[in-house]
């Protein structure tokens, strides 16, 4: 049995609960009931069940898989949306990193970062869903690619540099989406919030700098602040263009395209891109 | 009391609406001038899309437009100039020396910063000063000699501030002042320049917003730099952050003695009004619109944050997660000192 490429005319076997819980068979069980197809849940499952407390979706368990999450940009819901969406990946990825092995062998400051980090975007990811309320993206951490995932934890150099990739990304799409958001509230938000991101990516230049930078200058280098003095800056599209390249969210997480309308003329204009490959 | 959605619109004096909105549906009507902008926009250069805009386009500037922008370049000239005489490069020799005996305590590592933040800030004064020329109006002339850095307001007695001419300690935590002051400020103004379909508005405010993000780095790097110098001192994060309100919120904890009018500076600059705008720094409730109302929530007690650790870790995430701004009135307030108050000049 395949257990990434279900073949919808087989029936899927899931011998156990805790097979279930693996995030590769569960999302082989969401996909083989979209697809019409046929699970075989094995007597093992509910046995597995009746000793879970917290049941499949418990409160501290991967939630399924989410699908087509799209954004419409036409106002400010649709704008947080997509904030949204960073914040809870952010937070999803700076949880898995304090939780994982190579996490014991970073310095007392590069705790003392991550954890701060971790818990501002744990504030950011509440805070947004709930001002969304029944707008707010749902739970997307079951749509984070555990493979990825592990391959970037496997070393402090690919945390790192996955954590500048999110951070600058951050700062980027609140400076490109500014401009559209049509209540002066929640530009000042957006504000509050793309400042906070500003200093996480400094901090993390500043601890692990991008290959070829001046060490003492990284926190704002020539890369990533321009010859008129402005930072990074990214529309929406391009924006989620850099989380998908991450491949830290598997395909189909979002819909194609993502962007079901983009902002109108009178919300603003788009303008130029500025972002470094390797932020 | 509420903000209003797009004040700018709602205040604006009629002779300066008409020809505005004229404009406006001359952009969405697609015409030559979005062509010209995209031009613009592709040489990289958003002085040159500037200069389309205010030349073709706009016939008048919005005054809360020119007013920001013109209050932007007193500060960026403020932080420019103050760089300079720290590092020996301001045109005005008596600058230069005043910094001479904290230059020389100052580590190399240290000295490549500030020449870094230093050219973001001069970048930053001939960015506004052509964006406020391009918009129709005068720059202010301003030089190094219109600056007293020790918070004197220009007396024959030193200010508060002096200290930071000879002490390391005094003038990181000085250069750090400024910078957080300059977040905020540049927070506080967002609003004013948001005025949606706007082609000026955009480009002005989109800039804005990457001065504002570039300031935060310069801040949270100082912090660093800070923290690095006196590591026990967890007021001043690591992650650069901005934790709790006022003078602890300025980590000032290495400063031995600090007069009683830095402290008063310190809790200007780390604390704040009651809103809509402005609030202190240790601020966690929030409003927002939602699209239908607005809302008012309190990021210290939210759900699903039982991650963070305790009540007391879960109080600073909260207050650390937002920095907030400060009123156009409230940094003048504070910068005052700085600047010589010479009304010649037309400095604030």
């Amino acid at each position: 049995m395949s257990k990434l490429r279900p073949d919808p005319d087989q029936p899927l076997a899931i011998a156990s609960a805790s097979e279930l819980m693996n995030p590769a068979s569960r999302r082989s069980f969401v996909r083989m009931l979209l697809g019409g197809g046929t699970a075989l849940l094995l007597p093992g499952v509910f046995v597995g069940c009746d000793d879970d407390d917290g049941g499949i979706t418990g409160p501290d368990e991967t939630p399924d898989p989410v699908t087509g999450i799209s954004f419409d940009l036409r106002t400010d819901v649709g704008i947080f949306r997509m904030v949204h969406v960073l914040e809870q990946l952010e937070s999803a990825f700076y949880t898995a990193v304090l939780s994982s092995s190579t996490f014991s062998s970073f310095t007392t400051e590069e705790r003392e970062i991550f954890t701060d980090i971790r818990d501002v975007e744990i504030i950011h990811r509440e805070f947004v869903a709930a001002a969304l309320g029944s707008a707010a993206v749902p739970d997307i951490r079951g749509s984070i690619n555990s493979t990825t995932l592990n391959s970037i934890l496997g070393s402090k150099a690919t945390i790192i540099s996955t954590a500048r990739m999110f951070e600058n990304t951050g700062v980027a799409a609140l400076n490109g989406a500014g401009k559209y958001l049509q209540d002066a509230r929640n530009l000042l938000i957006a504000g509050k919030f793309v400042s906070v991101e500003a200093r996480h990516a400094a901090a993390l230049r500043d601890i692990a700098p991008p290959a070829g930078q001046d060490a003492n200058k990284a926190f704002a280098g020539d890369d990533i602040v321009d010859a008129n003095g402005l930072d990074v800056k990214l529309e929406a599209g391009a924006a989620l263009g850099k989380v998908v390249g991450t491949n830290l969210v598997i395909a189909g997480t979002f819909a194609s395209p993502a962007i079901t309308n983009a902002p109108t003329a009178t919300q603003g204009t788009a303008s130029a891109d500025f972002f470094p490959t390797n932020p | 009391m509420e903000m209003q959605q797009k004040p700018l619109l709602d205040g604006m004096d009629p002779e300066l609406m008409a020809p505005l909105i004229s404009r406006r549906e001359a952009i969405r009507k697609g015409l030559s001038t979005s062509s010209m902008i995209a031009a613009g926009l592709a040489l990289g250069s958003a002085p040159v899309a500037l200069a389309v805009l205010a030349k073709d386009v706009y016939g008048q500037t919005p005054a809360d437009i020119l007013d920001a922008l013109r209050f932007a370049y007193v500060l960026e000239n403020l932080e420019n100039e103050f760089y300079k005489a720290v590092l020996g490069t301001s045109a005005v020799t008596a600058q230069n020396n005043a910094f001479a005996t904290v230059r020389a305590s100052i580590p190399a590592s240290a000295v490549a910063a500030f020449q870094q933040i230093q050219k973001h800030e001069a970048a930053h004064v001939a960015f506004i000063a052509q964006a406020i020329t391009l918009a129709g109006s005068s720059v202010p002339p301003l030089t190094a000699n219109d600056f007293d850095f020790t918070g004197g307001n220009g007396s024959s007695t030193p200010g508060p501030f002096v200290r930071a001419t000879t002490e390391l300690a005094f003038l990181l935590l000085t250069a750090q002042a400024l910078e957080d002051t300059g977040v905020r400020a540049y927070k506080g103004q967002a609003g004013r320049l948001l005025i949606n379909g706007d082609a000026l508005s955009d480009t002005v405010l989109e800039a804005a917003l990457r001065i504002h993000s570039v300031e935060a780095r310069h801040a949270a790097k100082l912090r660093r730099i800070r923290r690095a110098l006196n590591t026990s001192d967890t007021s001043l994060r690591f992650s650069g952050y901005v934790l709790g309100s006022g003078v602890a919120a300025a980590g000032a904890g290495n400063i031995a003695n600090p007069p009683q009018a830095v402290i008063e500076a310190l809790n200007a600059i780390y604390g704040g009004g009651s809103g809509p705008v402005s609030y202190n720094e240790s601020n966690t409730s929030h409003v927002v619109f939602n699209g239908t109302a607005a809302v008012t929530i309190n990021a210290a007690t939210l759900a699903n944050t039982d991650a963070i650790g305790n009540a007391t870790a879960r109080s600073n995430a909260a207050q650390m997660a937002f920095d907030e701004a400060l009123t156009k009135d409230e940094v003048i307030a504070i910068v005052r000192g700085f600047i010589k108050d010479d009304a010649a000049r037309g400095l604030p």
